[in-house]
């Protein structure tokens, strides 16, 4: 790697603190991954008891974020709806980074008639948007968050396909991988050592995106009543369940956006952060052109 | 320091007659003891205490091989340095100090006094507007003048610079050839007779032809609006028979200054002698036909 | 160039087809029998006798392809079927619903437009610095809040607390303000990002210093020189992002209660609607498509390079 110019010498580049975002981002998302683990265990109350004499209660030592409107904990609400979304997130895009990697490889590497059908699929699910794909399915099988997220991974992984896929055909052609074929590595070889590497950043911020935005999906479709089904303690199901007593009680809303957010702001901001690494990693040839104004 | 050697230089030279001349002519241009540096490393010093002068109707060649500073300099001129450098010293221009000048004051100043044409023929107009449009928008910018008569003013100064003047006003840079967007370049330039002609190495991206069309152009119309030309360049050749004066750069500082003749009768600085030597000659006839024998006989390839 | 686009209205109408086949099969696959369906909503006892002649009627027993032939001739002639709910002709009540949806666009584009183009210009011009990192930070919370959140949050503090808006309906340009915020911000992000790219790459081209030596003033070196091929990217972005926008609406028109597509959509799909909601998705299949298409002749319209046909080289 090499250091920009103009830099005083004391900014290493390759020093994991001059990214904020990455830490802050990972921070985050390590308490919450904490918390959905540990979540049961650290719930105060029964997610789903409902006690109507403890409606909308403000915060208080048993209910630590207060009640809703069924008088259920908040807190252990919030706990347990962790899972769901966050679980179903992490499950979507796990699924689809198993089946799109591989298939974009192989896509990418073999290139010919499989290449052809591929970017062909992909050309024809890319043109629509996912969000109106989990509409139709959820439409008309019937909402429930396992169908629409069946719908949405069949599409997805097409989408990483593409990417791999795009990586790999500009990287083969390069003169290192060539020199490793002609100095006789084998197809897995080329691929294990050189091309995971390549793939291996952008992939990260893919996936990091890919996550937060798969929980903003889920709680939007969840909100709108066409994903998790009550009573099951989803966050974006319990805004809208919540709706009414907004002014009554804004716990009822404050708490589940802000996790919401909180989340999705951890994936974007791991996602920047390791975009940013990445650009920096690419800079000697920024810096090369840009070098031009301080030539002659 | 330069300052002072030019003055001795004078004193020295025997065309004593020829320097009295020169400084009865206004001076347009002068700079003392410029220096650029880096902002953000000290160390970094890219140009040392350059100092030039330039008067009505001279043309000074500033030469040097790339990363020598002339750029720089001249950039620093027209203030289109980035603000990451800090330029210190004094620029003179018409009796304005540069240096003080805001942000509003430059400008004025560009595009109507000073000129520049840039070495990129390429980028030197906006690609996606036509040229017609960004003439008229330049002559608007400095002149009271309505569309028509801004068009006027276009359309006959790119039958001055010998381009087809209806065909380019309307077509699109992309759609020209090097050699006329440079020409082009040179009547935006000079549209507005400004009183300093900057050229940074105009004619390098271009073949021989057009390099000798534009040099001759620049000289015609030096003559015809009557204004000082800050020519820059790595190539002695196109500056021997044009340029009054010469300035020789290298790493940052000027080594040599003085009158093109004396210069080039009487190099001072070894530098300036190894560039000399360098500069490629014509070989003769029969010069010639020696070296292609000794390329037939030696050469493992010919037949 | 005339090929190109004959090309891509060529791929625009294989990718609708696909879409009207992936649609009249999930209709197929839905529970339910389409019969007793229309039984119910006309809530009378009918036989059994009575059951085959509708099931005929409708031309349920022939093979699928046959039915999916006339299925697509009809809605090729914008027939789209009934409403199961209240026996309307589907097209009918889609076309009532367009415009309002239109609005919340234009409104949202146009918070879009407001949010973007001042960012991404401070983001650019100060890179690097303080202007630049609140853009960015803008950009990644926009990009992280959920939008129905943030649309609850702008009802409790404008109408709620403020009362300065309504908080749900619609009618006057005050109904729309809230919707509109709440739409075109979660889009902003990636045009802030992208318009800061955008413009930094063209501010530093050499073009960009060949006006500013022919001292052309700063507005015009911003808005004429540099916009356009700063806006390039966006265009094309536009046609993407009406997908977001689409999605989006459904949860604006429903939070907001907006009388648009989006909330037909919803109520549709609350209700077991299925002519609807095959028509809603057709529609709106046929826009985000037209969209794109319209996107791509548009930056071939912005860019005189690609329109005169010589592409590469500067």
């Amino acid at each position: 790697m090499r250091r920009n110019k103009k830099e005083p010498a004391w900014i290493n580049r390759n020093h994991l603190f001059n990214y904020p975002m990455l830490i802050v981002g990972s921070a985050i998302a390590i308490f919450f991954l904490i918390l959905t683990l540990m979540g049961s265990w650290l719930a105060p109350n029964d997610s789903l008891l409902i006690q109507m004499q403890d409606r909308l209660l403000p915060p208080s030592y048993t209910y630590p974020l207060g009640t809703d409107h069924l008088g259920r904990c908040i807190l252990s609400r919030l706990l347990e709806g962790a899972h769901t979304t966050l679980g179903l997130s992490l499950a979507v895009i796990a699924v689809v980074t198993v089946i799109g990697v591989p298939i974009g490889l192989l896509s990418g590497y073999i290139g010919g008639r499989v290449d052809a059908v591929l970017m062909r699929l992909a050309d024809g699910s890319g043109a629509l948007p996912e969000f109106l794909i989990a509409v139709a399915v959820a439409g008309i099988l019937g909402p429930g968050l396992i169908n629409v997220m069946l719908a949405v991974a069949c599409v997805k992984w097409i989408g990483y396909a593409r990417v791999v896929r795009g990586i790999v055909t500009s990287e083969r052609q390069k003169e290192y991988i060539m020199a490793s074929v002609v100095a006789g590595s084998s197809i897995g070889n080329v691929i294990g050592r050189h091309l995971l590497r390549q793939i291996a950043s952008p992939l990260g911020i893919l996936i990091a995106g890919d996550i937060g935005r798969t929980i903003l999906l889920i709680s939007a479709l969840s909100y709108l009543g066409l994903g998790a089904q009550p009573p099951a303690p989803e966050w974006g199901a319990m805004l809208s369940d919540g709706r009414p007593y907004f002014q009554a009680a804004s716990q009822l809303m404050i708490y589940p956006g802000l996790c919401i957010l909180m989340v999705v702001l951890a994936c974007n901001l791991i996602s920047d952060g390791m975009r940013e690494l990445l650009d920096v990693r690419g800079q000697s040839t920024i810096n090369f052109r840009n070098g031009r104004k301080g030539e002659t | 320091m330069v300052a002072v050697n030019r003055s001795l230089v004078y004193r020295n030279d025997l065309k004593l007659t020829y320097s009295l001349q020169q400084s009865a002519a206004k001076v347009v241009l002068s700079v003392r003891q410029l220096q650029i540096e880096t902002t953000i490393n000290r160390q970094d010093v890219l140009v040392h205490e350059v100092s030039l002068e330039l008067r009505e109707g001279e043309m000074l060649a500033l030469i040097g091989e790339s990363g020598s500073g002339k750029s720089l300099t001249a950039s620093a001129i027209a203030g289109l340095l980035p603000n990451t450098l800090k330029v210190s010293g004094e620029i003179v221009f018409n009796d304005y100090d540069l240096m003080k000048l805001k942000e509003r004051q430059w400008k004025q100043l560009r595009g109507k006094h000073i000129g520049w044409v840039f070495q990129d023929y390429q980028s030197s107009f906006t690609p996606y507007l036509t040229i017609g449009s960004q003439l008229i928008e330049i002559v608007r910018t400095h002149e009271p003048l309505s569309r028509r008569e801004a068009k006027q003013v276009v359309l006959s100064w790119l039958n001055r610079v010998d381009v087809p003047a209806e065909h380019a006003y309307s077509s699109y840079p992309f759609q020209l050839s090097g050699g006329q967007r440079q020409r082009i370049a040179l009547a935006a330039a000079l549209m507005l007779k400004p009183s300093l002609l900057i050229a940074d190495e105009p004619t390098t991206a271009l073949d021989v032809l057009n390099s000798k069309k534009i040099m001759d152009l620049i000289i015609e119309l030096q003559a015809e609006t009557g204004c000082a030309v800050l020519f820059i360049t790595h190539d002695l050749r196109q500056v021997w028979g044009r340029a009054n004066e010469l300035a020789v750069m290298r790493r940052g500082r000027v080594v040599e200054s003085g009158i093109t003749s004396r210069v080039r009768e009487r190099p001072d600085d070894p530098y300036t002698r190894e560039l000399f030597a360098a500069c490629p000659r014509l070989i003769p006839p029969g010069e010639l036909e020696e070296v292609m024998s000794f390329a037939t006989e030696r050469c493992l390839f010919s037949e | 160039m005339l090929w190109h686009f004959a090309s891509r209205l060529i791929q625009l109408v294989v990718v609708l087809l696909l879409l009207s086949i992936v649609t009249f099969i999930l209709m197929k696959l839905a529970p339910g029998d389409p019969v007793l369906a229309i039984l119910q909503a006309s809530d009378g006892a009918l036989s059994q006798r009575d059951q085959e002649t509708i099931r005929e009627e409708l031309g349920l027993n022939t093979p699928i392809y046959v039915q999916y032939g006339s299925w697509l001739r009809n809605v090729l002639n914008l027939d789209l079927g009934k409403s199961l709910t209240n026996n309307r002709e589907v097209w009918t009540i889609l076309m009532e619903r367009l415009p309002a949806t239109v609005y919340l666009f234009l409104g949202a584009i146009a918070v879009l437009f407001i949010f973007s183009v001042p960012l991404g210009w401070l983001a650019a011009k100060y890179k690097g610095r303080l202007p630049d990192t609140f853009s960015r930070l803008f950009a990644i919370l926009g990009a992280s809040i959920p939008s129905f959140w943030l649309g609850l949050l702008l009802v409790y503090v404008f109408s709620y607390q403020l009362n300065w808006l309504p908080t749900m309906g619609s009618g006057t340009i005050m109904h729309l303000i809230l919707p509109s915020v709440t739409l075109g911000f979660v889009i902003a992000p990636e045009y802030i990002r992208l318009l800061r790219a955008g413009l930094i790459e063209t501010l530093s081209q050499d073009y960009i210093l060949a006006a500013k030596s022919r001292g052309i003033t700063n507005r015009s070196i911003l808005f004429r020189h540099a916009m356009p091929a700063a806006l390039m990217p966006i265009v094309s972005l536009l046609g993407i992002s009406m997908g977001a926008l689409m999605a989006g609406s459904v949860v604006t028109e429903s939070l907001f209660g907006w009388p648009g597509l989006g909330s037909t959509a919803i109520e549709a799909i609350r209700l077991r609607d299925y002519p609807v909601i095959q028509g809603y998705v057709m529609l709106s299949g046929f826009f985000f498509l037209a969209t794109n298409w319209l996107s791509d002749i548009g930056l071939v319209i912005l860019d005189p390079r690609i329109r005169l046909q010589k592409v590469g080289r500067i």
